[in-house]
């Protein structure tokens, strides 16, 4: 129960602390999701709006902790936890949304757009000869989980018959199932998957879109091609720690170890790298390679791709993946049916494992 | 070689199809694009833009008519620049009888035009000099 609550809470921080750095690392003619022209990026009404997000946000982490904190004295039971992080992310939303919607209005209101000419720009050798994959570090998480398959053959027949598949709370373990194929490997056919779906998903990275800055497109295009072999890079070793954590936990279930710190094997280096892939992202990405000499373009106004200032939805455009305009990394075009189908693939998986998981 | 960027001016009266042609012609004329240098494909190139395919099309198709790329299935667009005869086209002559014309209705010197003309010849950093007959 420590464990979980511990755990509770360095995830309520953490959220916390990128609700409160996201607005200095995102791009400065972006702020909070409204496309602005570079010159009024420290206009008033951008600065105002970004102290009030920053007090807002201030103000609900701490009524939130102070609520976790009450809730598990009153009940003693961890489960609220997870169930505030949640709400956290849905008043950051709202500070979001708030910010959005104040920038955009000062922004209509003074036609902060007019008289300028849009432009598009495009690094034509991201087609002719684009950055390359990463093998090296998906071979990182191939070997881990070649390596876990293997010592699971090899201690296959020492197992113990009845193994630990789930384990509650409070560290204790609360299911077993008989020894077989299946429920020995469980792990590894996940290690398997997800090391194929973010291995596919760091292929879709180098080839996606970039979007350069029409100002400045040389500094824009060396930087984009660097954070898209960055981003690849950040997921690979992401799902390579992932694996290690289950390998780690495959190796607890066939021995037959049962520690009340056996969630931790698999959280510890999952949430580790995780915040190591997001610094490492959020420390490019303000940056974006914006000296250099201006061709007197501005980026175009595409406000009204995302709506919400969050979610991109155009129909007429074939990309997939695209860069995110507030926050890290990159975002679905929602206009687009294969991003529903993917999102209904995950959903099903999803589902898939929690049936699977409560079945016996 | 030098990196190949297309920036397009949405808001200007040229079309963008003539803004793509203009700036891949100016590209091979600086030596960022050379014989055998190869374009993106019609397809990914205006999916980049977010732009309409005929589009960019329509400006390949153009420097296709120039000569100055090969389009084909197999190969996609590839630069044979110098393949082309070295005689200017009529409408070249054309086109630099209204430009020079409007700097003479200006009231510019000749002398400051042949400059200018002259260095903007050298910005291109091409060794077009040396290879007369």
């Amino acid at each position: 129960m420590i464990v979980s609550i511990i755990l509770g809470f360095i995830l309520l921080g953490l959220v916390l602390l990128l609700a409160l750095v996201l607005p200095s690392v995102t791009s400065s003619t972006v702020p909070f999701g409204v496309r602005i022209p570079a010159q009024y990026s420290t206009h008033p009404v951008v600065a105002e709006q970004a102290r009030r997000y920053r007090r807002r946000v201030l103000v609900c982490g701490g009524v939130i902790a102070v609520m976790g904190v009450g809730s598990l004295a009153l009940t003693r039971q961890p489960l609220l936890l997870p169930v505030s992080v949640l709400v956290l992310v849905g008043l950051w939303y709202g500070c979001f949304f708030l910010a959005h919607q104040e920038i955009r209005a000062a922004k209509i209101d003074g036609g902060w757009f007019e008289g300028l000419h849009q432009g598009v720009a495009v690094d034509t050798e991201l087609r002719t000869n684009p950055p390359r994959f990463p093998w090296r570090w998906l071979a990182a998480a191939a070997l881990i989980t070649v390596a876990t398959a293997i010592i699971g053959v090899l201690m296959y027949p020492s197992m113990p018959q009845t193994l630990v598949v789930h384990y509650a709370g409070n560290g204790g373990a609360d299911r077993l199932e008989a020894k077989s194929v299946g429920s020995a490997f469980s792990l590894v056919f996940l290690q398997l998957g997800l090391t194929a779906l973010l291995a596919v998903l760091a292929a879709a990275i180098i080839r996606s879109r970039a979007d350069l800055d029409p100002a400045r497109p040389e500094g824009s295009a060396r930087w984009a091609r660097h954070y898209m072999s960055l981003g690849a890079k950040a997921l690979l070793g992401l799902v390579a720690m992932i694996d290690l954590g289950l390998m780690a936990s495959s190796l607890l279930m066939w021995t037959g170890t049962v520690t009340r710190w056996a969630p931790l094997v698999i959280v510890v280096p999952v949430l580790a790298s995780v915040v190591a892939a997001v610094t490492v992202l959020a420390r490019n990405n303000a940056d974006r390679g914006g000296n250099g000499e201006d061709t007197g373009l501005t980026h175009r106004d595409d406000d009204k791709f995302w709506r919400a200032g969050l979610i991109y939805f155009n129909r007429e455009d074939p990309a997939l993946l695209v860069p995110r305009r507030f926050g890290i990394g990159w975002t679905l075009n929602f206009g687009d049916p294969r991003a529903a189908m993917l999102l209904a693939g995950v959903v099903a998986l999803i589902v898939l494992v929690i049936t699977l998981r409560f079945r016996g | 070689m030098k990196a190949l960027i297309l920036n397009v001016d949405l808001t200007a009266e040229v079309p963008i199809y003539q803004q793509i042609r203009d700036q891949i012609v100016e590209a091979i004329a600086h030596g960022a694009l050379t014989e055998g240098s190869t374009l993106p494909p019609i397809r990914a190139l205006a999916a980049d833009f977010g732009i309409n395919f005929h589009t960019v099309n329509k400006a390949y198709d153009l420097l296709r008519q120039e000569g100055l790329i090969s389009l084909s299935r197999k190969t996609g667009a590839v630069v044979t620049a110098s393949a082309a005869d070295q005689l200017l086209p009529s409408d070249w002559t054309a086109r630099a009888r209204t430009l020079l014309a409007e700097a003479v209705a200006r009231g510019v010197p000749a002398g400051h035009v042949l400059q200018t003309c002259q260095a903007l010849l050298d910005s291109f950093g091409q060794p077009q000099q040396e290879d007369k007959p």
